[in-house]
């Protein structure tokens, strides 16, 4: 085993126990750690036997396997920029609210003239 | 009136409740949309509320505009009356040549404003009744609120009709209006509210 095959075997283990021990939310978030782990499993396969990955990536008409990881690589932080803007938007209507209610309950009225 | 001071650091706040108008302060700044909303919703909750006017407070509106759309409001049957700057194409208007390029083309390009025959979409000057009022929920918090408030007219067969209206621009309004740039913003935006949570 080559020492980066090592350190990226270690990383991803790590990212897993670090996914896993997040407790929030949990329902919602459980497929993401389904799909998760599934991902560990194929990340690991993938370093062990870097060759098969250019065997799919030859299936899909890509010539290394390298390749096909960064684009897949690109898909996915594109989805991910995209949901975490989402998500932004989704914050900044409630942090909105928030402050209306807080003008609304420190309204101040002029005195009667 | 009430005076919405969206998060400003002087005491605009104070000024305002001296001359008499209601003062509602954001505690933090939020932009325009998210002000409309905050100044409606303390509007709609005062007793006996029945016409509504939003409007910017810079100066760039006439007081005598905004009683002529109130009149508008009871004697034609509509819900939204909203000011337009671009009403008879033959009238010579004051708005810079560029901008008024940008905002006709914005009404154009826009399904909505189209469908309700608007062309001015982007006028700060709004009167309109309790309906309206009950229903506003705008959630772009920015400059995207005007499409957003078309948006909102079309989805809930709100009667919508128009007014022309002389917008003053002065100097100090000319320094506070948004750039012409920000309207890719405001078209991102659009793209973007069909698929937010309401």
């Amino acid at each position: 085993m080559n020492w980066i095959q090592a350190l990226l075997i270690v990383s991803v283990l790590s990212l897993l126990v670090y996914l896993l021990r997040s407790r929030r939310n949990a329902r919602s978030k459980a497929w993401v750690k389904v799909g998760y782990v599934l991902f560990v499993i194929a990340g690991i396969y993938a370093i062990l036997r870097p060759d098969d990955t250019t065997i799919v990536a030859n299936w899909l008409g890509v010539a290394r396997g390298a390749d096909l990881m960064e684009y897949m690589l690109i898909i996915a932080f594109v989805f991910t920029t995209l949901s975490a803007y989402m998500r932004f938007k989704d914050l900044e209507l409630k942090y909105a609210r928030l402050a209306r209610a807080v003008a609304l309950q420190t309204a101040r009225v002029p005195e009667e003239r | 009136m009430v005076c919405v001071d969206d998060g400003s650091r002087d005491d605009t706040g104070d000024v305002a409740l001296r001359a008499g108008a209601h003062s509602v302060r954001h505690p933090v700044n939020l932009g325009q949309g998210a002000a409309i909303q905050t100044g409606v919703e303390y509007a709609r909750r005062q007793p006996g509320a029945a016409v509504f006017a939003t409007f910017d407070a810079d100066g760039q509106h006439r007081v005598k505009d905004v009683i002529r759309m109130i009149d508008r409001l009871a004697g034609d049957d509509v819900d939204l009356v909203i000011g337009t700057r671009f009403a008879d194409p033959g009238v010579v208007t004051h708005t810079p040549l560029l901008k008024r390029i940008v905002l006709r083309s914005a009404a154009l390009l826009s399904r909505r404003s189209r469908k309700l025959g608007l062309t001015d979409a982007h006028n700060g000057l709004r009167v309109f009744n309790k309906t309206v009022a009950d229903g506003l929920n705008l959630t772009m918090n920015g400059m995207s609120h005007a499409d957003e408030f078309i948006a909102m007219a079309y989805e809930n067969h709100w009667r919508v009709t128009e007014e022309p209206v002389e917008i003053l621009y002065t100097e100090y309004s000319m320094s506070k209006g948004q750039p012409l740039l920000n309207g890719v913003n405001i078209i991102f935006d659009g793209w973007l509210r069909g698929r937010m949570s309401r």
